[in-house]
């Protein structure tokens, strides 16, 4: 627990101290998230070897204290946030089309990195709000880096956000004028389903599902995403959105009595599928580039959904499996093909997705990073998305009655590969490839490909990862 | 039992006021308020159900007051945004830049 509690406050010392001092911050932050990673991937060793830790804060038991859990997903996911900070850090410092060189950047993605952990370690209702809280704020003070044009999106996205965080509180003041805990454990066990209970949940998941873009309330995402700079665009969609997803699915597994969550599966599920079809024909038909990996990142999120339904309407815990491996290889491709369309824009001198007009000539590394994310995406073997879609579709194949939720996957993946296959056909078209305006940046191209090399590698270590993310139930 | 339930109710007008000023409203500056109104309803009912038994629950009084401190905080930054967007726009009517 020390380990993981270091791994939460090595970012949040960084970023206090980066308030004062301003000079070499990218050296700072990169220094920090380094060692929040060794830390944190230390912390999923022990973790490995001796099971869940918890910590009552400051010595008070609950239900009045508050108590931090470092599961094997919290050290996972721990491990995960880390990671991702130090690739886009390391990126945003060695880009010279990064906006975020010498700006409030460094100090933010730091506070976004503590918010982010502490809402990993969190399993009490209120903390929750006051990560959400936090996330949303550093999210809406990252996009505004990137300058005027940025603040109607930003602002739109802070209105929302904060409305959606006082529906989850409305919900978390039912629950305990009903309860009176606020704690995740506690509730479930006195939890029934009456229809306090049934308001509250309704109540919390609206919130959740507008702050994680979940369909049908995602509207808000595409803009404020690809308004962002690219560093913070790879941010947003490969973490933040995920945190109110933590929080959905702890919701839904854990604590919601059964005969609430099993209808409310079959809406998540049915969502799921939506997202997955109208979030890839979005993407097929937008002219903007980023923006269409804006859209990627809601019919993506429509998979988690889709796991987090079946979850609830079938009670098979391994489904949890899927959404955190789907989670886990959606951010890194994310972060990947984020970075790239970013190089590729900033170098080709446009927004559109025209402009990518025989980019394997002339940003052959770029192009490749985005469509090997791409296939990450699409769930081609070997990849983590490939390894993800496996574990969803295993017991949906199993049984005849549930193939047709299998045809939904099947048509969602067929959406992704439409507007991963859009970009890649158009790249290829090298009869008159579009000048780029400056000479490619080589080794910003290489960052890009990292995380998209990481999500492959990560089906070398499919059957830990599977194994260790079916426990997280039980 | 009633004055609790005159709060709550009041509270539950409060934020569902505000949430319907938010989706109808266009102007920044109303939008912030109504989702301050949204946050006092909000915190109407959790201080209405502080105070249903004989003592009062400083659970929720600490939780209002942390509420609190998050509701100022998240709208001096909306403020500030939502002037720094005015500023933007007239300066745009002023002085077109040359290359918008």
């Amino acid at each position: 627990m020390t380990l993981a509690l270091a791994s939460l406050l090595i970012p949040l010392a960084t970023a206090l101290l980066l308030l004062f001092l301003r000079s070499r911050a990218g050296a700072w932050v990169i220094i920090a998230s380094l060692l929040s990673l060794i830390v944190a991937g230390l912390a999923l060793a022990e973790v490995v070897a001796h099971g869940t830790q918890t910590l009552a804060i400051g010595g008070w038991d609950t239900p009045l204290g508050i108590r931090f859990e470092l599961n094997l997903l919290s050290a996972l996911l721990l491990t995960f946030t880390a990671l991702v900070h130090l690739l886009v850090a390391v990126y945003a410092e060695r880009s010279r089309h990064s906006q975020t060189r010498d700006t409030d950047y460094w100090p933010l993605s730091c506070l976004l990195h503590g918010s982010l952990a502490a809402l990993w370690l969190s399993r009490d209702l209120f903390n929750w709000y006051v990560t959400l809280e936090l996330l949303g704020l550093v999210a809406v003070a990252m996009i505004i880096i990137s300058g005027p044009k940025a603040y109607g999106p930003a602002l739109r996205y802070l209105l929302l956000s904060l409305a959606a965080s006082l529906c989850y509180l409305l919900g978390v003041a039912l629950l305990y004028g009903r309860y009176g805990v606020l704690d995740i454990d506690l509730l479930a066990t006195m939890i029934d389903a009456n229809h306090t209970t049934r308001l509250a949940l309704l109540l919390m998941t609206l919130g959740l599902m507008l702050k994680a873009a979940l369909w049908p309330l995602h509207l808000w995402l595409p803009a404020a995403h690809a308004s962002a700079p690219t560093a913070v665009s790879a941010l947003l969609s490969a973490l933040v959105v995920k945190g109110p997803l933590f929080i959905l699915w702890m919701l839904w597994s854990r604590m919601a009595p059964v005969e609430v969550a099993q209808p409310a599966g079959l809406l998540f599920a049915l969502a799921g599928i939506v997202a997955l079809l109208a979030g890839g024909w979005a993407a097929l038909r937008t002219p903007f580039l980023k923006t269409l990996v804006a859209y990627s990142t809601v019919a993506q999120l429509g998979y988690a959904l889709l796991a987090l339904g079946l979850l609830l309407r079938w009670q098979q815990t391994e489904l949890s499996a899927a959404l955190w491996l789907f989670v886990l290889a959606h951010g890194l491709a994310k972060v990947s093909m984020f970075l790239a369309a970013g190089e590729m824009q900033a170098t080709l001198g446009s927004k559109r997705v025209s402009s990518l007009k025989g980019a394997t000539q002339t940003m052959p590394i770029a192009m490749f990073a985005f469509a090997v994310a791409g296939g990450s995406l699409i769930g081609l073997p070997p990849s983590g998305g490939f390894v993800a879609k496996w574990v969803l579709l295993q017991p949906l194949l199993a049984d005849p009655v549930h193939w047709p939720w299998a045809l939904g996957v099947l048509l969602g993946t067929l959406a992704s590969a439409a507007y991963v296959f859009r970009v890649v056909a158009l790249a290829f078209d090298r009869a008159d490839p579009n000048p780029p305006n400056y000479n490619p940046d080589a080794f910003a191209q290489w960052l890009a490909l990292l995380p998209a090399l990481v999500v492959w590698g990560m089906a070398l270590y499919s059957e830990p990862l599977i194994l260790w993310l079916t426990e997280v139930n039980r | 039992m009633s004055s609790t339930l005159i709060f709550l109710c009041a509270g539950s007008v409060l934020w569902l006021m505000g949430l319907h000023g938010l989706a109808r409203l266009h102007h920044p500056i109303r939008r912030i308020m109504a989702i301050n109104i949204m946050g006092s309803g909000t915190f109407m009912v959790m201080i209405a159900l502080a105070n249903r038994g004989e003592h009062s629950d400083p659970v929720l009084h600490a939780l209002v007051v942390t509420g609190l401190v998050v509701a100022v905080s998240a709208t001096a930054f909306a403020l500030r945004l939502a002037v720094a967007i005015s500023a933007h726009k007239s300066g745009k009517q002023q002085a077109p830049e040359p290359n918008e």
